[in-house]
């Protein structure tokens, strides 16, 4: 099928039809906006570096002399590397939600919506533009824990694979940034956006090890898809690589209904979770722009 | 791309749907509506309104804030959904071909909708990209547009440190860049000094004469209206209740208009009013308690030293009286009721994108 043209009077003389990509032309577009934006306003950015930095260096001088007495951990700075990653990327992805909030009032969402891009871009630009922050700022708290001493098993290779779940986390956490603005297009609600973070990181293995839980709160962890991301990461930083223990090319899975892998944590649940927790944020954030631009 | 077949129960719902109205359109007209309706919950914004623009019109939309005027502009450029009614911009239809419209259209809205991190250059380049504008013709583009609306110098500071004046320059040049045919303006010169005011009459007067670009504008100023438009329709509570040229408007209403301040309770204004209905050539007069006594006349010169006499010879004692050639503020208050008054808080805006009222 093939899209209508405007009647030959009505045809502008500069816009051209878009081909099938273009949605993702206009999203990169709207991404280099988006990033821009950070680069011009520093000050803000700052928080998503220094609040993570300093729980790291508090949490860390706090529990590492007890933490290998207490559940076995002996390098508590690496323990704690991936929790400073998670906490900066949310950070920096929820700001999202306060910036289309911002374009709101100003008027400027109104403005792209008057543009012939489509309208997904708008959402997929953002994402884009939120991936490729947490990179950024997750590769400030990789250097710093390196240089702070928490050493890298899996070495350059486990530090980049660090940086792409930190990437896909924060274009799926953007979805949450996302949902709230177009649902509320309310600044202090979009600020909320990173408050949600915390129930998700308090009930995951963020400061001991699964194992010390009480049976109520590890079985909200392993139901808690940051769970799975953050044991992922640490995986890469404190163990190795951990693959599926596989039988005649098929996964073998353990009593607990979960995969048993060679070397847990295992690397691919990171990857499982992150594609169902991205599912989720994203399709919310998609339903909730079609219900805001279809306003009746 | 293959299209879906309709279901049992979608064939079953169009065989016991009531047949959508038929008009008659005219694929030639610019922009065109039929009973447009909008209802936010219990406030009807806009309530059945009918248009017909051609191609290369000046059409503006007169009204106070609270009438409707930017509702209809947002239902047209397909930010709103009506309520009820059909519309079509360029040939396309709002509902069903909106992206097409919004390729064809430019937009400036009352609130210039700008990005104040980034420099006027950045947002008309992003803006061009998003328009799918030819990148090899967008940087001349853009630089004739700087000039145009006199930012070139402007051009790589960021917007947050423009004036509102110089916003609103730069949100038109931001609804030009794709070389529209059809431009609507939500009230343009709206916080705009007189000579960026005038310049902008200027450059939209050049656009239409020379490119032949339809304008669909919105304003409070009568002048504004008068100077720029080839058609108005005036718009109160959500419905157009007069249409025409300029010309036609004013000759709806008398050539001439006396107004005078009669002394007195409401029975002294209703018993001058009287007194001056059956006068030769009067073809309307009324009270209004802040304006006091119009009188419209065929002839103001002859029907003025009889005012005079009447009152007189009534015993009813007045002042301020004044001759004036009708104007569209006549034409306004004959129609509405009541004056225009620019910049007045007498009713809410539209809401923005997905919600509110207006």
């Amino acid at each position: 099928m093939t899209t209508a043209q405007p009647p030959a009077e009505f045809q502008t003389s500069a816009s051209r039809e878009a081909g099938p990509l273009q949605v993702l032309t206009d999203a990169r577009h709207l991404a280099v906006r988006a990033i821009r934006e950070s680069v011009r306003q520093p000050g803000v950015e700052i928080t998503n570096v220094f609040i993570p930095l300093f729980f790291l260096a508090v949490s860390t001088g706090a529990i590492a002399n007890f933490s290998e007495r207490g559940f076995g951990v002996e390098n508590y700075l690496a323990f704690q590397l991936p929790v400073a990653v998670l906490q900066a990327v949310a950070g920096s992805s929820a700001a999202s939600g306060i910036a289309i909030v911002l374009d709101m009032e100003r008027g400027y969402f109104d403005k792209l919506l008057l543009t012939p891009a489509s309208r997904w871009s708008l959402i997929i630009g953002r994402v884009w533009a939120d991936a490729v922050r947490a990179i950024f700022f997750a590769s400030i708290m990789l250097i710093a824990a390196l240089v702070a001493g928490s050493g890298m098993a899996t070495g350059v290779p486990g530090a980049i694979l660090i940086l792409v779940i930190a990437g896909l986390f924060g274009g799926a956490y953007s979805g949450i940034g996302i949902f709230i603005a177009m649902r509320t297009g309310n600044a202090q609600a979009a600020q909320a956006g990173f408050l949600l973070f915390f129930p998700l990181l308090f009930m995951a293995p963020a400061f001991a090890p699964l194992a010390v839980f009480d049976d109520w709160l590890r079985w909200i962890a392993t139901v808690n898809p940051v769970t799975y991301i953050m044991e992922g990461m640490r995986g890469l930083v404190m163990e190795g690589y951990a693959w599926p223990v596989t039988e005649g090319g098929q996964i073998v899975f353990g009593p607990d209904g979960l995969p048993l892998t060679k070397d847990p944590p295992a690397l691919h649940w990171a990857f499982v979770s992150l594609a169902g927790f991205s599912a989720f944020t994203l399709t919310i954030a998609a339903l909730a722009l079609r219900a805001r631009t279809r306003a009746d | 791309m293959s299209v879906r077949p309709p279901s049992v129960a979608e064939r079953l719902l169009d065989q016991i749907a009531e047949p959508a109205p038929q008009h008659v359109r005219d694929a030639d007209l610019a922009i065109e509506a039929f009973g447009l309706v909008k209802h936010f919950g219990e406030i009807h914004a806009v309530n059945g309104v009918d248009l017909r623009v051609k191609p290369g019109q000046v059409f503006g939309f007169l009204g106070q804030n609270g009438s409707g005027k930017t509702t209809t502009v947002r239902m047209l450029t397909t930010l709103l959904r009506p309520t009820a009614g059909d519309a079509r911009v360029a040939g396309f239809n709002v509902l069903s071909e909106d992206r097409q419209i919004r390729r064809a259209i430019g937009v400036a809205l009352q609130e210039a909708g700008l990005d104040i991190l980034q420099t006027g250059r950045e947002l008309l380049r992003l803006q061009s990209r998003l328009y799918n504008v030819p990148r090899v013709e967008i940087e001349d583009r853009i630089a004739h547009l700087l000039d145009v609306v006199d930012l070139t110098e402007d051009a790589d500071r960021r917007i947050g440190g423009y004036s509102g004046g110089m916003q609103r320059r730069l949100d038109l040049a931001s609804a030009l860049v794709h070389s529209p045919s059809i431009i609507f303006l939500d009230e343009p010169t709206t916080g705009l000094d007189p000579i960026s005011r005038q310049n902008l009459w200027d450059y939209i007067q050049r656009l239409n004469r020379e490119d032949g670009v339809t304008f669909f504008l919105t304003t409070q100023y009568l002048e504004e209206a008068d100077q720029l438009c080839d058609e108005i329709a005036i718009l109160d509570a959500g419905e157009i209740v007069q249409q025409g040229t300029p010309d036609q408007l004013k000759a709806t209403v008398s050539a001439d208009v006396i107004y005078v301040q009669v002394e007195g309770d409401e029975r002294a204004q209703q018993r001058a009013v009287s007194a001056l209905l059956p006068l030769p050539n009067v073809e309307d007069a009324n009270w209004d308690f802040n304006e006091g006594i119009t009188v419209y006349s065929k002839s103001g010169h002859d029907t003025l030293p009889r005012v005079v006499r009447t009152l007189d010879d009534e015993d009813l004692p007045f002042s301020n009286l004044r001759l004036a050639r009708a104007t569209l503020d006549d034409v306004f208050f004959k129609a509405t009721g009541h004056r225009i008054e620019p910049d007045g808080q007498g009713g809410q805006a539209a809401p923005t994108t997905g919600g509110g009222a207006a």
